[in-house]
């Protein structure tokens, strides 16, 4: 379930203004409360939240890099981090630069397996 | 009888909605163009209703409940979601369902032998339906049903379920007691990675992008099958390539070689741009 769940977090986040700014202010303190059923979408089938250590400590710390590797779906993966870091564009930091950011993280992993 | 009339394959690259504006850059002045020579193309079929096929985004399919394909049965849809708003400056739009064809692809008591579908009465569309439609019919007035075709969580349907999918559309138009005129509008990529290695690096994969415009080109169905039954192949080629497949759907549909095929490059990737007309 843990590819599933890395990516039921991910779409809690990514959909939603709210949720975005939220995570932003503290991603710590919103995982902690995601897997405790307070934050995030709770309108799926099933309210279960359960992410390994390494999973919380890459949301935690915003690891793109880590999080590839631990098979989030590249598509929702690329959105989310793309959400989570355009709060902090400024004239020498933008889009293009973390898209070179984002590949240099994930290039040297090549093609993972993200099916859950 | 109802009858098909016209079917189109456009990008839907999000992306471009914000680029695209006053002065549009050079590299994407011939997308425009061809998105323009579509949007003519559908005006002068005059068309009654549009099928247009897509692919959810994971945004209204989620492992929790993903479907093959779908097929919309609703009066009215929303479009988009707030992400896509958000992300890429996109615009609420809202679109009139049409549930008598809808009925008529889906089968209203039995499912039909050649292909199944899942059914949806509350449908948000993501930007696969909504960026083709504001830009091929801006007006948004044309009554559509949304087919969803799932190609981002594996297991995917084979490339043989999407033939099969362009051909019932077309036998079942054709069957359909109706005097409507009814175009396929699709969307999807050419060879497309995002979030993996090559991320917005130009086109990951030139050759699968030749060969793919080729087999609109030449009409070539059992091409597009051959390479196309290769999962590894198309996620090699960008682990979003397998929206390619719509088009194949269009061909399927048509059964012949389609009357317009570019595929210009730009800062994006490659953009597939083809059309069947019968005008």
């Amino acid at each position: 379930m843990s590819k599933y769940m890395v990516d039921k977090f991910i779409r809690a986040v990514e959909l939603g203004d709210a949720t975005v700014a939220e995570y932003v202010a503290d991603p710590p303190a919103f995982v902690e409360r995601w897997l405790a059923g307070g934050g995030g979408d709770a309108t799926g089938p099933t309210d279960d939240r359960v992410l390994t250590e390494a999973e919380q400590a890459a949301f935690g710390a915003r690891d793109f890099g880590a999080l590839y590797a631990l098979g989030a779906h590249p598509y929702l993966l690329w959105h989310f981090i793309e959400a989570v870091y355009e709060h902090e564009y400024t004239e020498g930091f933008g889009w293009r630069e973390l898209v070179e950011r984002y590949r240099a993280a994930v290039a040297p992993q090549g093609l993972v397996d993200y099916i859950p | 009888m109802a009858e098909l009339v016209l079917a189109a394959v456009t990008p839907h690259n999000p992306l471009l909605w914000r680029a695209i504006s006053d002065p549009v850059p050079d590299d994407l002045k011939p997308i425009q163009a061809n998105f323009a020579r579509i949007r003519e193309a559908v005006a002068s079929h005059e068309i009654d209703v549009l099928v247009v096929i897509g692919t959810d985004h994971v945004r209204q399919f989620f492992y929790d409940n993903s479907p093959a394909f779908a097929i919309g049965k609703a009066d009215t849809y929303h479009g988009t979601w707030e992400n896509e708003v958000r992300t890429f400056g996109m615009e609420y739009a809202e679109l009139t369902g049409h549930r008598e064809l809808a009925d008529q692809i889906a089968g209203r008591s039995v499912q039909p032998d050649a292909i199944d579908f899942s059914v949806s009465l509350e449908w948000r569309l993501d930007h696969a339906f909504v960026i083709p439609l504001q830009y091929v019919r801006p007006e948004l007035d044309i009554p559509v049903v949304p087919i969803h075709a799932n190609a981002s969580m594996p297991p995917v349907p084979s490339v043989r379920r999407f033939v099969a999918l362009g051909e019932h559309l077309r036998r079942s138009i054709e069957a359909w007691d109706s005097d409507a005129r009814v175009g396929i509008l699709t969307s999807g990529h050419m060879a497309n990675d995002v979030g993996g290695p090559r991320t917005f690096a130009g086109s990951p994969d030139p050759e699968f992008d030749a060969a793919a415009a080729g087999w609109m080109r030449d009409g070539d169905l059992e091409g597009a099958i051959r390479v196309c039954s290769d999962f590894d192949r198309l996620t090699e080629a960008g682990c979003m390539t397998y929206q390619y497949l719509n088009a194949v759907a269009a061909l399927a549909a048509m059964g012949r070689p389609a009357d317009h095929v570019d595929v210009p490059e730009s800062r994006f990737s490659t953009s597939p741009f083809f059309l069947w007309r019968t005008r």
